[in-house]
């Protein structure tokens, strides 16, 4: 028969309008560590979800320890021995490591809990994995490296022989990667099989034996991590055409509108120095933790920051809240419409007035409802929003409609700087090119714009200029001319050397 | 510092999640205890103690209640209204010649069937506790008032007054009995909460529902559990009511959900789940129970009570949340985001 | 499932609400006489129709207390002899003013012609009042008054019956030999009118003597509350306790039978409960109201006032009777 533990053979999941997975298949043996890799989006989550029990696959075969299985739960799944670490923890926190490890399977002694042999099981679990954590320590009160070496604890003591990691080490130091290297390989050594998924490129020569490459829910390759670069391995990640059709207006470059300078907020925005000028569109690229969103929001003075100095034309300003950033000509389109762009259960007329309020009341408070029609009028106009009346539901517009809307309330009020986080998620084809042309728009109109987004053709469509983030920072400043998808993706993923090497005999 | 056994298990105790609060509520009792005692030389005296212990016990009975539904992350708002459902079905049922002792089985059987309905629109019609409880409130109110045809009882009578002596009147070792009955109903369910799989379960669904569930954990199961405590406890109290007056009233435990969720509260269980201890409970209706009694005998205005009362939940709450903030906060920033 | 739940949730509630504040009593259905009943006066009309049926509405502060169950009983009694009254009461299901409000506007709408009523506060229901006359309904105020005129005021004089209910309590205690000391009041709360006057009442009796009344300790009649209150006075060392409504009374009476009634208790109001105290010795006396007075009385004016009669006096006091051991 064969020695692998899991074998899944072109599995197929669609969802409403994507096809997530295309006939994948994977093997997994004993004692290896397999690495699932891919852009955002590939596919890599999905084809994990299906092997865990928690999605249900539309076509293909999942063969564990050799046996067909049909109709995985998450319940099933545990009994076969398959555990997943997710990357968000699923620790309760305020009980004790060792009562979430038995969480669900307590041990009673005539209905009472017997938390004496429980501390000791747990114990004797962490032992074997060398993790020197007290049973009765309260969960909440670890670190998020130790909660996560209690997961995989929790996983052992259910005799899970296959685990699915996802992004273990994304919040962690370099010590604690150190520490989790260290059992993962123990666990190798054991006869575990481990498939572990990670942007974190520069991390897998250390753990990882194998190598399964995803891209657009197909399967590319795969091979041993030995047989292969790291160069290699980003152009499977990346490489197609660009089938997409990106307008681009030529226009040249002006004063400077905005400089950043020492931009801090916390361990995701770190030392951001950047500029924008008149007449062109500046793209920011990085992978999912990179830090984009949470530059804009810092930026825009949605999360609070710990130093950074921001000029509009030459001059200081002070942004604290967005109100400072919205007066001064600073504007955000954020990365979750439906939840930070839109009020969705208000009117699209009361969504295109509600930052303009300012514009639109009288001293005493009272709004003129003539100029609100008048603006709202205007805006639908100058982005031919369809719409069928303004005073519908903002939520029963199309997702390019409803962005078109988030852009618009800004429009309204003469802004110096649009930033657009993730400008074209979930919108179809006709309307992102509708998007586009408004980015152009802007640029034409001597606006800043700065958009942060996850398309690398649409990064290499659309700006004049690229900065790509990593880990926080950004690690390289890319005229168009110069930018290949390959350079991006390096440079995306650029972290900081986390890792010490260590060379055995 | 030697580690022996005795101190390691002194330590373990105190460093147990939630006594911090127990400890500091604790001090502010005694310190009340000794300003009333200090306004009024009455305070301890035998007469006094035993009624306030006696006024002190429904409060703990339903404080346990409420904390066994905020631990897991809800909130019962038809206490008040199962105690009133309680005292008035037992006392119509007494008036119209019933043995006490089945009229009480009744009484408890039918708030058991608003526990069950509690936890089963909660966990699986998965209704908000806040509608759903406000929903059965109404009803047990609605219950409480037509089962007398919306009267006051008459009367219990003569044969009621072995009900009337083991639930309020009588004393067992020098303690009225409704305090024993709030002991051993606060020592079977504290065991229960501390030391069976069910309370573990209760604190796990609290803490982190989604975690619970995907360890097996039967979610319905549990918060039914917890709303089936909550009802009985607030049974036990709509009897100790109709024992007291003799009769049923129909708006008797009004306004008592209130006063559970801030005995709790006052203890250290957190509104947001997953915490707290039966001992905070004690000594949050303890707090209660003697602002109520001594600000009688220093001749404070009821509003003053009211007010005092209020600041207080207030203050316990606002250190609840601000403490839970702060914890997230330093969570969230380690953690990865787009 | 979930939209499923809520809507007969919802449905329930509002079923049970509208149950809850449905009349008790429905019109009285008197067969059709030919002739019109006696009443005694052929007087003249005073510009007013003579009509078939008079639609009355009697409105009170709740459903639940047994006092407005008893006003109601004496209207529809009075309502059944008269035979021309289409009877009605209304009231909220619990002591609320904008309940209140309501309850008498869906008499209007509902065609009345007078209205018996027992307002929540005197200003608390003025406005409505003011829309009723203009549509030319009779009011009668049945307990409770509301500063707004109408036809007559039929009430317990409040602080005459509390006043009565202390000097009851001054000589018990002048009897066993006590003349000075403590005594309590446990009443409902300080905005009641009723129970304000009578504690005010109460508190006069002892105007000049060697007693010293404590602060009152309101517990909103709730009768278990009330017994806690009282036994807290009791351990103060009073000598004598009030309670300002039926459910204090019996709180009161509880606890001063839990000390063996060396306490000297009056309270208001009459209930089984209390009697049983009473009888027991347990509670002094008690100040019971005429509420059956008050509703066949008030029915009787309001039909007066609507076939045009003149009413002679502005305020009638049903007064209390004293009731002790006897």
């Amino acid at each position: 028969m064969s020695n692998y533990m899991v074998e899944l053979e072109n599995v197929c999941k669609s969802f409403p309008g994507v096809k997530a997975l295309d006939n994948v298949s994977l093997r997994l043996k004993s004692g290896e560590v397999l690495a699932l890799l891919g852009e955002n989006g590939a596919g890599k989550s999905t084809l994990m979800k299906i092997l865990s029990g928690v999605y249900t696959k539309d076509k293909g075969t999942i063969k564990v320890f050799g046996e067909v299985i049909e109709d995985i739960n998450p319940v099933k799944a545990q009994e076969l021995g398959i555990a997943i670490i997710h990357q968000e923890l699923n620790m309760c926190e305020h009980l004790t490591v060792a009562q979430n490890i038995f969480l669900g399977r307590e041990v009673t002694k005539n209905g009472v809990l017997s938390d004496k042999e429980m501390n000791h099981e747990a114990k004797k679990v962490l032992n074997r994995l060398n993790i020197d954590i007290d049973p009765e320590t309260i969960v909440g009160n670890l670190s998020v490296s130790k909660q996560q070496m209690v997961e995989i604890s929790k996983a052992l003591s259910t005799n899970a022989k296959i685990l699915i990691m996802d992004e273990p080490t994304s919040a962690l130091t370099s010590k604690e990667i150190d520490e989790l290297f260290t059992i993962i390989r123990k666990l190798r050594d054991d006869g575990h099989g481990i498939i572990y998924i990670s942007h974190r490129l520069e991390e897998l020569e250390d753990i990882v034996d194998r190598v399964m490459i995803l891209r657009d829910g197909q399967y590319i390759t795969s091979m041993d991590y030995k047989d292969t670069t790291l160069k290699e391995i980003i152009s499977y990640m990346v490489g197609r055409e660009i089938t997409e059709k990106f307008p681009r207006i030529e226009k040249e470059v002006g004063e400077k509108i905005m400089e950043v300078r020492n931009l801090n907020a916390g361990s995701h925005v770190r030392d951001i120095n950047f500029s924008l000028y008149e007449g062109e569109i500046v793209g920011i690229a990085g992978l999912m933790g990179a830090g984009r969103t949470e530059m804009t929001r810092a930026l825009f003075g949605a999360d609070p920051k710990e130093s950074g100095d921001i000029f509009l034309d030459g001059e200081e300003i002070r942004i604290n809240r967005p109100i400072d950033s919205i007066k001064s000509g600073i504007v955000l389109v954020p990365e979750d419409r439906k939840r930070d762009g839109l009020c969705t259960k208000l009117s699209i007329k009361d969504n295109i007035s509600l930052p303009n309020l300012d514009l639109l009341t009288s001293k005493m408070g009272v709004v003129n409802r003539k100029k609100e029609n008048e603006i709202t009028e205007e805006t639908v106009k100058n982005l031919t929003i369809r719409l069928t009346n303004s005073d519908a539901n903002a939520e029963s517009l199309s997702g390019g409609n409803q962005q078109k809307v988030v852009v618009g309330k800004w429009l309204a009020r003469d802004s110096r700087v649009v930033i657009f986080d993730e400008p074209t998620r979930g919108i179809d084809v006709a309307a992102k090119v509708e998007i586009y042309n408004l980015m152009n728009e802007l640029k034409d109109q001597g606006i800043g714009v700065l958009f942060v987004s996850s398309e690398m053709q649409e990064i290499l469509g659309i700006s004049d200029r690229i900065l790509v983030m990593a880990d926080g920072k950004i690690t390289k400043e890319l005229d168009i001319e110069e930018a290949t998808q390959d350079i991006i993706l390096e440079y995306a993923t650029k972290f900081d050397r986390k890792i010490e090497m260590k060379k055995e005999a | 510092m030697e580690s022996n056994n005795s101190s390691k298990r002194f330590k373990r105790i105190f460093s147990k999640r939630g006594m911090g609060q127990v400890i500091t509520v604790s001090i502010g009792l005694i310190m009340l205890i000794i300003v009333f005692g200090f306004l009024n030389p009455n305070f301890f005296s035998y007469r006094n103690i035993s009624n306030l212990l006696r006024q002190i016990a429904p409060i703990i009975l339903i404080g346990v209640g409420q904390s066994y539904v905020l631990i897991t992350g809800n909130i019962d708002l038809s206490i008040g209204s199962v105690v009133g459902m309680s005292c008035m079905i037992s006392a119509t049922l007494m008036t119209k010649g019933m043995n006490p002792w089945l009229a009480v089985c009744i009484s408890y059987i039918s708030s058991i069937f608003i526990g069950i309905l509690n936890g089963k629109l909660i966990s699986k019609a998965k209704l908000p506790a806040f509608i759903a409880t406000l929903g059965t409130m109404t009803i047990a109110r609605g219950i409480a008032q037509i089962v007398n045809n919306n009267y006051n009882t008459d009367s219990i009578g003569a044969k009621a007054e072995g009900f009337r002596n083991f639930f309020y009147y009588g004393k067992t070792l020098g303690l009225y009995n409704t305090i024993w009955i709030a002991l051993v109903m606060w020592l079977v369910f504290n065991f229960i909460l501390s030391r069976t799989r069910t309370g573990r379960h209760i604190y796990a669904v609290g803490s982190n529902i989604n975690a619970a569930n995907l360890s097996g954990v039967n979610i319905s199961s549990t918060i039914t559990k917890a709303y089936l405590v909550s009802a009985v406890c607030s049974a036990t109290v709509g009897l100790i009511i109709t024992a007291t007056s003799g009769m049923g009233t129909m708006d008797a435990g009004n306004g008592y959900e209130l006063y559970a969720v801030a005995s709790s509260v006052i203890g250290g269980v957190s509104t947001l789940g997953g915490q707290g201890i039966l001992l905070g409970t004690i000594v949050g209706a303890s707090i209660w129970g003697v602002l109520q009694n001594g600000l009688q005998f220093a001749g404070a205005p009821v509003a003053i009570r009211n007010i005092v009362i209020g600041i207080i939940v207030i203050i316990s709450v606002l250190l609840d949340i601000v403490v839970r903030a702060n914890k997230n906060v330093t969570k969230s920033k380690s953690k990865g985001k787009s | 499932m979930k939209k499923f739940i809520t809507l007969i949730l919802v449905l329930s509630l509002v079923f049970t609400v509208v149950g809850c504040s449905a009349p008790k009593d429905t019109s009285s259905d008197n067969g059709q006489n030919a002739e019109d009943v006696d009443t005694g006066n052929n007087g003249d009309d005073n510009g007013a129709d003579k009509k078939d049926k008079y639609k009355v509405y009697l409105i009170t502060m709740d459903q639940m207390d047994q006092h407005w169950v008893t006003v109601d009983q004496g209207a529809k009694k009075a309502a059944d002899e008269l035979g021309n009254v289409d009877y009605q009461w209304l009231a909220p299901d619990v002591k609320d003013d904008a309940k209140q409000i309501e309850s008498i506007n869906n008499a209007i709408a509902g065609g009345a012609d007078a209205i018996l009523l027992a307002a929540n506060g005197p200003d608390a229901v003025t406005a409505t009042l003011k829309e009723a006359d203009s549509e030319g309904i009779k009011i009668v105020y049945v307990d409770s008054p509301a500063d707004f005129p109408a036809v007559q005021t039929l009430a317990t004089d409040n602080e005459a019956a509390g006043k009565t209910a202390g000097e009851e309590m001054l000589n018990a205690l002048k009897e066993k030999g006590i003349t000075s000391g403590k005594i309590g009041v446990v009443s409902v709360n300080a905005s009641t009118d009723s129970t304000v006057k009578r504690e005010k009442g109460f508190r006069s009796a002892f105007e000049g003597t060697d007693f010293t009344i404590l602060e009152t300790q309101y517990a909103e009649g709730d009768a278990a509350r009330s017994k806690d209150a009282a036994a807290n006075f009791i351990t103060e060392g009073v000598v004598g306790i009030f309670g300002g409504n039926e459910g204090s009374t019996v709180g009161i009476g509880n606890a001063i039978k839990e000390v063996g009634g060396e306490v000297i208790g009056v309270g208001f109001d009459k209930s089984d409960t209390i009697l049983q105290l009473i009888d027991e010795g347990y509670l002094l006396a008690t100040m019971a109201q005429n509420p059956d007075v008050m509703g066949y009385e008030g029915m009787k004016t309001a039909v007066n006032a609507l076939e045009g009669k003149t009413v002679d006096k502005d305020v009638v006091d049903t007064g209390v009777s004293v009731l002790k051991k006897d």
